[in-house]
């Protein structure tokens, strides 16, 4: 497949492209014009440029990976369109009466706020309310306490020097096929900076859902907590999104500075395709945090239940003595979805502690693994890790499998993992419509005990959504 | 690893004359092994085995030799052995006079019965490479049938001894087939001196309600490698425990493949205990094909030296195994600085009403328990050596052969000098 690559990207760009700053778009296919294109479309300086070219030079030598336990047809890389100006939003409805009875049913039964349910189902936001001067109110606070949050380009202007210092300084653009990718052709994302002993007044989650913005298929998210900050943030929501992208490649790096502490929490609900398994986002994601500094911590917190395949795997690298890495995760699969996901916490340093919360439940014909690796190093004296993997099945088609990887060279570590599958359980099932609960709510409430784990780490308003987000995914799965 | 040593390595094994013996058999081995190359470490199943010192060593034919078997001997089994030097049977340091009438108990080569079943195990499984290396060149091997409904009161033994001087590999070749109801004891035993390389390839067939217990023993010499294989088919309603013992060996390989009917019930426990510069891998795989069956895996690994230890234990529950009940356990003690442990238990259940569950744990001494032994007057070491030796006991009390117990708790209370305690066994 390489070869044909190479071919096919170094040959000259046939449709007599230049580096065009007006064109509004590229023709799809990629090769080193298109990202000089991006790069100066983006009025970027050299050297990132240069960190695109090398990514791109590099991802020409790599082959895609099979290792995940996921099927689908492999995209054609040259017929993606790798950039495409944003467009001015045009508002899909006059007004909330007009949109999709089925989708504003969904709203109501996330107990998503009206205005934001306009927002995201693109009624014209500022009908609803005005969205431009709650983010200006939230960036003027954020500003006080010096804390950066812009999107990606924007940091790219006004902070190189962050951003010289710090992309590429956890996930390497040469890391693998999909953050290569992304290294290459990445167009926005977010950008945080909290500097020195500054806590984040509020999660950026609330700013960041109403802020939403389409940031494209190649998303790229960096994120400093320098010496003893911290933040909270949320990416994506509960809420179902569309796009017309079927690939996306995220990056996501985090950096936690000496007793700096990270919380990421997301909520993943892209369309999964149909009950046939028809359409639906390909969701290839690289995220990773750097405990850099000593007693740092990085917590990670997913709700996968979007997607038609998911290959993600937020992972912890824990350099700092005393550093912490987290991961709890909840993913759900439906229908055709196909998950592998789960985490990597590599102690580095010494004490440095990890736990991973994973919950898989899977219904329909779906197949749901979780993939993790706990690796201990020699110097990493005193390391701890606790596992716990569980998976649910709910009905005969759907399948789970459990791959934990654990390598451990320093005698004084702990490690420790543990996973079980089960069938929802009957007797529970049995008990809750003898009191009179209908199965399919019986179901919804046993399915958020067994995920209560992950749920608590939420942001409070996105566990309760995500609770219901959860019934909502299952309605229909059982009896 | 260069090309052109892999590939001389397995061209170098196949380019001696075949024994005469099974030949369509062996002929569909060589067929596959052509133009086969030493797997990496960029193999997932090779990942943390590194295969990359075989292709250094050049392994030659293996001559017949005489042993002296006076350490080996088993009083339980002193009239039920059979014994092959260097892969030849040793007809004089056999004896199989207390095999009851009925049994058979024979050398491969002698064998005519075993036409039909060596090597059809397991069909449609791809054939591993060292399986295929076997079923290419093994010399001899065991062939034991245990007529239906028939008890066997004596365990039965077999034991293979590789002596070499210079460098030569061999392929030991067991079948055992368990008709229906029948019930078997049989300890199959791996020792040896010198450089050598190991390959055996182990077949059992389990029949209906059959029950059979296996203990297998590997103590090569700590110049071997010993790359082993193990296929079991367990009919409706039929138990095959089994227990591998790793003492030996530079590096050494396990790997157990099960396959459960409805109702069966499997057992598959390990005991590693490694030093120096030590190499134990176990690869299981243990396939839930039919609904109802029962499996249980409790592997434990002691790790000191620089010796490593890898375990990769898959349980696949197929789509109609429903009602499967599967739980495995991976153990690990990390005895030094510098020892190291991979371990990767792994579940694929594609059916829903399953129970099934794994574990695994790598760790040092609880420093509790060794703080409670030292306040009853044990010295810090005596309670580390204690604390280990018990590690490993729970493992080793489940042997059934009453002196084979003994004789490895022996050695286990050697090696983690839980010895100047006294007598534990």
């Amino acid at each position: 497949m390489n070869t044909t690559l190479n071919v096919v990207t170094s040959q000259e760009y046939k449709y007599g492209f230049v580096t065009d700053i007006e064109a509004d778009s590229v023709a799809p296919g990629l090769n080193e014009d298109v990202i000089r294109f991006i790069s100066a479309k983006k009025g970027e300086p050299e050297w990132l440029l240069e960190f695109r070219l090398k990514a791109y030079r590099h991802w020409l030598t790599m082959t895609e990976p099979d290792w995940a336990k996921v099927a689908y047809p492999k995209p054609d890389f040259q017929k993606i369109v790798y950039y495409s100006a944003p467009k001015a939003k045009t508002p899909k409805y006059a007004s909330m009466d007009e949109v999709d009875p089925e989708l504003k049913r969904t709203f109501e039964k996330l107990g998503v706020p009206i205005n934001e349910q306009a927002a995201l189902a693109g009624v014209a936001v500022d009908v609803v309310f005005d969205s431009v001067s709650v983010t200006t109110t939230y960036k003027e606070k954020l500003a006080t306490v010096g804390i950066i949050f812009c999107s990606f380009s924007e940091a790219v202007k006004e902070h190189p020097e962050l951003i010289k210092q710090y992309l590429g300084s956890v996930v390497p653009s040469a890391d693998n096929f999909y953050a290569a990718l992304n290294s290459a052709v990445f167009t926005d994302g977010s950008f945080v900076f909290i500097p020195k002993g500054v806590t984040c007044p509020m999660d950026l989650s609330t700013y960041f859902r109403i802020n939403n913005k389409e940031s494209g298929q190649f998303e790229r998210t960096l994120i400093v907590a320098e010496e003893s900050a911290s933040v909270s943030y949320l990416e994506g929501c509960t809420a179902p999104q569309f796009d017309t992208n079927q690939l996306h490649a995220a990056v996501v790096e985090l950096v936690a500075l000496d007793h700096a502490t990270i919380k990421y929490s997301t909520v993943q609900n892209w369309y999964a395709g149909d009950k046939n398994g028809v359409g639906g986002i390909f969701n290839f994601v690289t995220k990773r945090g750097l405990c850099k500094g000593k007693s740092s911590h990085i917590s990670w917190t997913q709700v996968e239940t979007g997607s038609a395949i998911t290959w993600k795997y937020p992972s912890c690298i824990l350099l700092g003595d005393d550093s912490v890495g987290e991961f709890y995760s909840v993913a759900l699969t439906n229908h055709k979805q196909q998950a592998d996901t789960g985490t990597k916490m590599v102690h580095i340093g010494r004490n440095t502690k990890s736990t991973i919360i994973s919950k898989g439940i899977s219904a329909g014909d779906s197949s749901n693994s979780y993939r993790g690796l706990v690796k201990v190093q020699p110097k990493a004296e005193g390391a701890r890790n606790f596992s716990q993997c569980d998976s649910m099945l709910i009905g005969q088609a759907c399948s789970a499998s459990t791959f934990p990887y654990i390598e451990v060279q320093n005698r004084s570590a702990r490690v420790e993992h543990e996973a079980t599958t089960s069938k929802i359980g009957e007797e529970q099932l049995f008990y809750f419509q003898q009191r009179g609960i209908p199965a399919e709510e019986a179901i919804s409430m046993i399915i958020n005990g067994f995920c209560k784990d992950v749920f608590r780490e939420l942001p409070m308003e996105f566990a309760v959504e995500a609770t219901k987000l959860l019934s909502l995914k299952l309605e229909g799965s059982v009896g | 690893m260069t090309l052109a040593v892999t590939t001389s390595f397995i061209a170098e094994l196949l380019g001696r004359p075949r024994p005469a013996e099974w030949e369509k058999l062996r002929e569909a081995a060589e067929a596959r092994l052509a133009g086969r190359e030493l797997p990496t470490t960029a193999d997932e199943d090779w990942k943390y085995t590194d295969l990359k010192v075989l292709g250094g060593i050049s392994f030659g034919p293996s001559p017949r030799a005489t042993v002296d078997l006076s350490g080996h001997l088993l009083p339980e089994m002193v009239g039920t052995r059979q014994v092959f030097v260097n892969g030849h049977h040793a007809p004089h340091a056999s004896c199989v006079s207390s095999v009851p009438a009925g049994v058979r108990f024979l050398p491969l080569s002698i064998a005519s019965e075993a036409c039909h079943s060596l090597g059809s195990l397991g069909n449609g499984e791809e054939k591993g490479l060292f399986e295929d290396l076997n079923t290419a060149r093994f010399e001899d091997g065991a062939v034991i049938l245990v007529p239906r409904n028939m008890k066997v009161a004596l365990p039965l033994h077999l034991l293979f001894i590789t002596k070499a001087d210079t460098p030569i590999a061999v392929f030991p070749r067991v079948l055992v087939v368990l008709q229906r109801g029948a019930e078997l004891e049989l300890v199959e035993e791996h020792h040896g001196e010198g450089t050598y390389l190991s390959c055996p390839v182990v077949e059992v067939r389990v029949g209906e309600g059959a029950i059979l217990r296996h203990e297998r023993v590997q103590r090569e010499s700590d110049e071997a490698f010993h790359l082993g294989m193990l296929k079991a088919e367990v009919a409706k309603g039929g138990q095959y425990h089994s227990r591998t013992l790793s003492f030996g060996g530079r590096l050494s390989r396990q790997q157990p493949w099960v396959r459960l009917a409805e109702g069966s019930e499997a057992s598959l426990d390990g005991l590693a205990l490694l030093e120096g510069h030590q190499v134990a891998d176990t690869h299981s795989f243990l396939l839930h094909a039919e609904p109802h069956a029962t499996s249980r895996q409790l592997h434990k690994c002691i790790v000191d030296g620089k010796a490593r230890t890898i375990f990769n234990g898959q349980i696949l529950v197929a789509p109609r195994a429903q009602g499967t009940d599967a739980r495995q356990q991976s153990r690990n003690l990390l005895l030094s600085e510098s020892a190291r442990v991979d371990t990767k238990p792994q579940l694929e259940i594609y059916a829903d009403d399953v129970k099934c569950s794994h574990g695994a744990t790598v760790g040092q001494l609880d420093p509790e328990e060794l703080f409670y032994l030292q306040s009853r007057g044990l010295n810090a070491d005596d309670a580390r050596n204690l604390l280990t030796y018990g590690f490993a006991g729970d493992v080793l009390n489940r042997i059934p052969v009453a002196s084979l117990r003994r004789s490895l708790r022996h050695l286990v209370m050697a090696r983690t000098q839980a010895d100047s305690l006294g007598d534990l066994s």
